[in-house]
Parts: C-alpha cells; sequence; structure tokens
C-alpha cells in the first residue's frame, strides 16, 4: 500500500515537472514569438533566426523531462 | 575545409582610358571582391560613374514595375539564352510601348473591379428591401415624415404603437429574416430610433437613393455583373497572354540592365584621378595569375596589377569565401545564417556535416520516416535546382539516411518493431517476426521506451563530448587571434572545470542516489576537485569572479543534449498512440471503422512526419548554434562577393 502511494506520488511529480515546466516555456515563447512574427513581417528573411529564437525556451521543457524520466526511471 | 579560403590582397593601377575595358574584364572574371574607395586619398576622387547609367536605371526601374504588374516570377527552367547584343536595340523599341500596354490593361483591370464592387454593393442594398411592398422613391425625399428600414426578427408594432398612433409599418421577410419598414412623423423620430437600437436584433439598412421597385432593378444589376465578371476574365487572360509573350524578354532585359548598371557605376568604387584610376580588393590567392594573365591581356600596357602582403590590421577586412568539400557545402548556408566566420576562424561547416545529420536520426530514428523523408528531399531537390531551398534538400537527404540507420538501431518502422520485442516480459513479435541480431556490444533493438536510462546517459555522453570539442576549437581560435595565454584563460578553464566536474561527479553518483557511502579518498574524485579549483582560478584571473554565475550555464549545456532522447521519445509516442488507436481500437471494430482507421493511421503518420522534420531540425540546428558554436565562434566577418554577376538568361 505505502509503496503503491509511493509510486503514485513519483508519478505526480513527473507529471508536474513536465507539466509546469511546458507552461514556463510557452509563456517564455509567447513573447519571443510575437516579436519574431513582427520581424517577420517587415523582413521574410528572418524566419530562420525568428523560428531558432522561438525554440530557445524549450531547453526548460527539456530539464523538466529529464527530471522526469529520472524520477520514473532511474530514481 | 575547416579554414576559409586563402585571399590575398590585389591593386589594380591603370589610366582612364582602359577603364571601360578592366571594367568589362573584371565582371566578366566574376572574381575580384571590390573594396570601396572611401575618398580619403589626397590627389584621388571617388570615380564618376559613367553617363549611361542614369539612363539603364531608368530603364531597369520601368522593366522591375512591369514584372511585379505582371506578377513575373522566375522561371524555373529557361529555353535558351538571349544574345546580349540583341537587347540593346529591342529594349529601345519595346520597352516604352510594352509598359504603356501593361499599365493601361492594369488601370482596365482595376477599374471593371471597383465596378463589379459597386455593382455588388448595390445588389446587396437593394435585395433584402425586394421583400417590402414599397418602392425606392418611398424611403426618402420628405420633409415630415422619417422611414426607418432594417432587418429585425421581433414583432415590435405594439411598442412602436404605444409611442404614437401616427405611424405605416411594412413588413416582409429575406433568407430567414424579417425586414421592416416605418415610417414617423419627425418629430417622433429620436423615439423611435430609441425603441428599434433597443431591439437587438435590428439592424438598419440604407436604401440608395434610385427611384422604381427594387424587384426591376435587380435583372440590370445581374446583366451588368455578368459583363464586367466576363470583361475582368478577358483583360485578365490578356494580361497573361502578354506575361507570356514577353516573360523571355523581360527578364533576359533585366538581367542585361542589370549587368550594364553594375559596370556603369563600378567607377563609384574606385579611386580615379585625372588621368589615372586605383582599384583596389580581394582575390583568392589560387586565382590571382588569371587575373593579372587576362587584364594585361586586354589592357596592354596601360595596366599594372600588384599582389599586396595582407598586413595584421586588415585581417578584419578580408572578404570570407567558405571552401568545404562539395558533399558539406550545403552546410555553409547553415554557417552563414547564424553570422560569416573570421578570416582567422575555423569554418565548422564541415563538423555541422557531421553532427547534424547525426543529431538529426538519433532523434527521428525510424526506418519508415526516413525513407519517405529521402522521396521528399528529392522531390524539392528536383523540382527547385539552386538556392536555399536546394540546399536545405540535400541536409534533409543526409538526415534521411541518417534517420534510417538509426531507424535500424533503434528497430522502429513508423513506430512498428522491427524485431522481436521484450516489454514487461511480454515477447511483441516485430515486422520481421525475429530476434535482433547482436553487433559486438550491441544487441539490437535498442528500444527507445525500454532502454530509456542507457540512452538518457549515451546524450549526455555526446553532450560532453560536443562541447569538449566546441572548447578545442575556440582554444584553437582564441590562441591564433590573442595568443596561447588568452587561450588558456578563456577556455582551458573551462576544460578543467567540464572534467574535473565529471570525475568528481561520476564516483560520487552512488552515494548521491543514496545507495552507497561516499569514499572521499577515491584519487579520482581528489583529481576531479583539483581540476576544478584549478580550473576556476584560471577562469577568475581570466575574467573576473562574476564568469562563476557562467558555470551552470556549462552544466545546463549538457543537459540539454537530453533532448536527443526527448524529442525522438515524443515522436515515437505519437507514433505508438496512432498505431495503437488503429490496430487496437478501430480496426478490431470492423466495418466502416476500417475505413476509419486508415484515415487516421494516415493523417497520425502525415503530422507526426512534419513535427519530425520541423522538431529535429530545429532542435539539431539549436544544439549546434546555441550549445556548440557559442563555445568558439564569434563570426562577423563579410562575405566574399566578387564583381561580377552569374548569367541566367543572356548570354555575351
Amino acid at each position: 500500500m505505502v509503496a503503491a502511494e509511493a509510486a503514485g506520488l513519483v508519478a505526480i511529480g513527473a507529471g508536474l515537472a513536465v507539466g509546469l515546466t511546458g507552461i514556463g516555456a510557452a509563456i517564455g515563447e509567447q513573447s519571443i514569438g510575437s516579436a519574431a512574427i513582427g520581424v517577420m513581417a517587415e523582413d521574410p528573411g528572418f524566419f530562420g533566426k525568428g523560428l531558432l529564437m522561438t525554440v530557445i525556451p524549450e531547453s526548460i521543457v527539456i530539464f523538466g523531462l529529464v527530471v522526469s524520466l529520472i524520477l520514473l526511471f532511474v530514481y | 575545409m575547416l579554414k576559409p579560403e586563402k585571399m590575398t590582397k590585389v591593386v589594380i593601377v591603370g589610366t582612364k582610358d582602359v577603364l571601360e575595358q578592366t571594367t568589362e574584364t573584371l565582371h566578366r572574371l566574376n572574381l575580384f571582391h571590390i573594396t570601396d574607395y572611401d575618398g580619403s586619398e589626397s590627389g584621388f576622387k571617388i570615380g564618376k560613374p559613367h553617363t549611361i547609367a542614369s539612363k539603364l536605371s531608368e530603364h531597369l526601374v520601368s522593366l522591375r514595375s512591369i514584372s511585379t504588374q505582371l506578377n513575373l516570377s522566375e522561371k524555373s527552367s529557361t529555353e535558351g539564352m538571349v544574345s546580349a547584343k540583341e537587347l540593346p536595340s529591342m529594349i529601345e523599341s519595346n520597352l516604352s510601348q510594352l509598359e504603356e500596354e501593361v499599365s493601361n490593361r492594369q488601370d482596365a483591370i482595376r477599374a471593371a473591379e471597383a465596378e463589379l464592387k459597386t455593382q455588388q454593393d448595390l445588389e446587396g442594398a437593394i435585395k433584402p428591401l425586394a421583400a417590402l411592398p414599397l418602392s425606392l422613391e418611398d424611403y426618402t425625399g420628405y420633409e415630415s415624415i422619417r422611414v426607418f428600414v432594417g432587418f429585425i426578427d421581433n414583432d415590435i408594432e405594439d411598442v412602436i404603437r404605444a409611442e404614437t398612433s401616427q405611424y405605416e409599418l411594412y413588413t416582409g421577410s429575406f433568407e430567414g429574416r424579417g425586414t421592416i419598414a416605418v415610417a414617423v412623423p419627425v418629430e417622433k423620430e429620436v423615439e423611435i430610433n430609441k425603441i428599434l437600437q433597443n431591439e437587438s436584433t435590428y439592424m438598419e439598412l440604407r436604401p440608395p437613393k434610385l427611384e422604381g421597385r427594387p424587384k426591376s432593378f435587380l435583372g440590370g444589376i445581374k446583366n451588368k455583373k455578368e459583363e464586367l465578371s466576363a470583361r475582368l476574365t478577358e483583360l485578365e487572360s490578356e494580361r497573361e497572354r502578354i506575361k507570356k509573350d514577353y516573360a523571355e524578354f523581360i527578364l533576359s532585359s533585366e538581367e542585361y540592365l542589370t549587368i550594364e548598371t553594375q559596370k556603369a557605376e563600378a567607377p563609384l568604387k574606385f579611386a580615379t584621378s585625372e588621368n589615372s584610376f586605383v582599384a583596389d580588393g580581394w582575390i583568392p590567392v589560387d586565382r590571382y595569375d588569371e587575373l593579372e594573365r587576362t587584364l594585361s591581356e586586354t589592357a596592354g600596357g596601360n595596366i599594372y596589377v600588384s599582389k599586396l602582403e595582407v598586413g595584421e590590421e586588415e585581417i578584419e577586412d578580408v572578404p570570407i569565401a567558405l571552401s568545404n568539400p562539395k558533399v558539406a557545402k550545403p552546410f555553409e548556408l547553415l554557417v552563414n545564417t547564424f553570422a560569416t566566420p573570421k578570416y582567422k576562424e575555423i569554418d565548422p561547416s564541415i563538423l555541422l556535416f557531421i553532427t547534424f545529420p547525426l543529431f538529426y536520426g538519433l532523434m527521428l530514428g525510424d526506418i519508415g520516416y526516413g525513407v519517405l523523408l529521402i522521396f521528399l528531399s528529392w522531390i524539392i531537390m528536383s523540382k527547385v535546382k539552386s538556392g536555399g531551398l536546394h540546399e536545405l534538400s540535400i541536409i534533409l537527404l543526409y538526415s534521411a539516411f541518417s534517420t534510417i540507420f538509426f531507424g535500424i538501431i533503434y528497430g522502429e518502422v513508423f513506430g512498428l518493431p522491427l524485431f522481436n520485442l521484450m516489454h514487461h516480459g511480454v515477447v511483441e513479435t516485430g515486422i520481421l517476426a525475429i530476434n535482433g541480431p547482436h553487433i559486438g556490444m550491441l544487441h539490437l533493438p535498442v528500444h527507445r521506451f525500454a532502454a530509456v536510462q542507457p540512452l538518457l546517459a549515451m546524450t549526455f555522453v555526446v553532450g560532453i563530448l560536443h562541447v569538449t570539442l566546441g572548447l578545442l576549437i575556440g582554444f584553437r581560435n582564441v590562441s591564433v587571434e590573442h595568443g596561447i595565454k588568452h587561450a588558456v584563460l578563456e577556455k582551458l578553464c573551462w576544460l578543467l572545470i567540464l572534467f574535473g566536474g565529471i570525475m568528481a561527479i561520476v564516483p560520487a553518483m552512488p552515494a548521491i542516489m543514496g545507495s552507497a557511502t561516499m569514499d572521499t579518498q577515491d584519487p579520482i574524485f581528489r583529481g576531479g576537485i583539483v581540476l576544478v579549483i584549478i580550473g576556476l582560478i584560471l577562469l577568475i584571473k581570466g575574467e573576473g569572479p562574476i564568469a562563476i554565475m557562467e558555470i551552470p550555464t556549462l552544466l545546463s549545456n549538457i543537459f540539454s543534449y537530453a533532448r536527443l532522447l526527448a524529442i525522438g521519445l515524443s515522436s515515437a509516442g505519437i507514433a505508438l498512440a496512432v498505431n495503437t488507436i488503429c490496430k487496437d481500437v478501430l480496426f478490431a471494430q470492423g466495418g466502416v471503422f476500417i475505413a476509419v482507421g486508415i484515415l487516421v493511421l494516415i493523417l497520425g503518420h502525415t503530422i507526426n512526419l512534419l513535427l519530425g522534420i520541423i522538431g529535429p531540425g530545429l532542435h539539431s540546428l539549436r544544439l549546434q548554434y546555441v550549445e556548440f558554436f557559442t563555445k568558439f565562434y564569434e563570426g562577423g566577418g563579410t562575405e566574399y562577393d566578387p564583381f561580377g554577376f552569374i548569367r541566367k538568361y543572356t548570354e555575351e
């Protein structure tokens, strides 16, 4: 019973790690994305750079994912 | 390879009578990167453009305006070249007439479109009124009566009657909505207006100032609209005809004029005195002889060409021509998108040639998607023959091969297992229905869901190797540019911290996980701590105490490579979900659900493939730009842009 509860809590923790970092990255990408689209409207040549800048906050989700993978498979 | 092409500085001095020939020859050679003369030397002024230049650019402006109006795009294939000799007379005789013809057509099209719009508006205004039993003149032109017309869905006669007994009310219906016309004395206008505005479904209509029954107008409007549409189609097809007839002329003249303008304006970049000119510029070292020989052949003894030593302070000005083997050429696009390297910097294109597809394959890793990507890149390559998209498609092709390679290692085809798979003690039969082969230490398949732990460890190893490579190149760049001492203080310290950190953390891992006690006597652990301390001292000496803030960045850089696994897991997860929905849920039901299942299968995998192009592509690039390039790459060089033009539509 205790073991099952602990496993459940680990799963919840793993979920929170991905979910909350996802929200964080989304908030970051929101402002970068709108700025990038603004630049692209002026000069479509910035598509590549804009897209790249936009995905930079995604690292945070990767960190969250690493944490959740460690929780689920390693811990 | 790894370094930009070696350049040499060249000065060309000649008498003014050979200026034109020299420009002509330089333009044809397409080798000489001209440095603009800034007018700073006494006795030398910036040259004057050829007198013909203004006329040429005038023609060029008209031509470009024509090609915009005709919406002319560059043809992908050309039927033969136009001789540049015939073009000047053709331009003189055709251009003004063509310009007039095109702009007349354009005006006519615009007028017809405007008229069509007017008729449509009129029709829109009259149609709802046709449902009411009134003529158009009945709505306006009174002194003591105000008529309200509009859409309304509720009956409001009672409300109006309560306000005034003097009114006339007509109702009708149009396309499922009620229409209303109310005539009231002018003194009640405000009150009635208020009643109508309070009615949420009311939408006011503005009857046009015309006379007669609405219905009688509608037929006329319809005829007029048809007439206008026909005229518009005719005008547009005429425009298409002009476009087709003159496309070759427009494209080739535009090219011809661009070239001639370039030549005519070239003296603006030269230094000139009364009787001579001096052109300063750069050329790849191994092409110098060709330039010298050709110039002296055309201008005889009136020209002097000489190679100059590149001074230390001029290194910044050297234009950069990247030089890579043909297979790695497309990756120059990715390097230049970030920044053009400086002359003494390492050009990382060849490294991207290896690591970009490697990372891409590690992330996507699926035989099925890999095969589709080969087809996709092949289609793009055969449709687009040059330019950025063509080069991207070559990069995609390399990445597709890498995807197939890792697909075999992961044993995945569209998310289905290739080999038999042991999962939670149950054997899942693979497509080949055989057990995976052993290759050395490796036991295929290394399925991503089953081997998360080792793969996660592998991504960190890849990250450490990649970052180390970046720091080593950084060490080389800094030592070439600023000397070995700076290189030690700026780059070696990071290597020491990185490897010291690894040596300290790996033996401590069991203790951190809580499964063993820490052995602080371990020589590796102690050695690691010492390395970190030496690294820290060098770092603080080199960049000040504030640089300690940067240490977590190193850690996050290496964690960042976990995306190699993460992106792959998500793509494999989507594929698995699509397959499970189809196989276990939809196909099991039979009947019509099989058709639905096939649809879900195609749609799901298409979406996943699109995500599979964007996701791994961007993230592989990001690892290069953010994690790798920041360790060594500064960029900021000028791209080598030789004076000349690659002809596409004309020939000399």
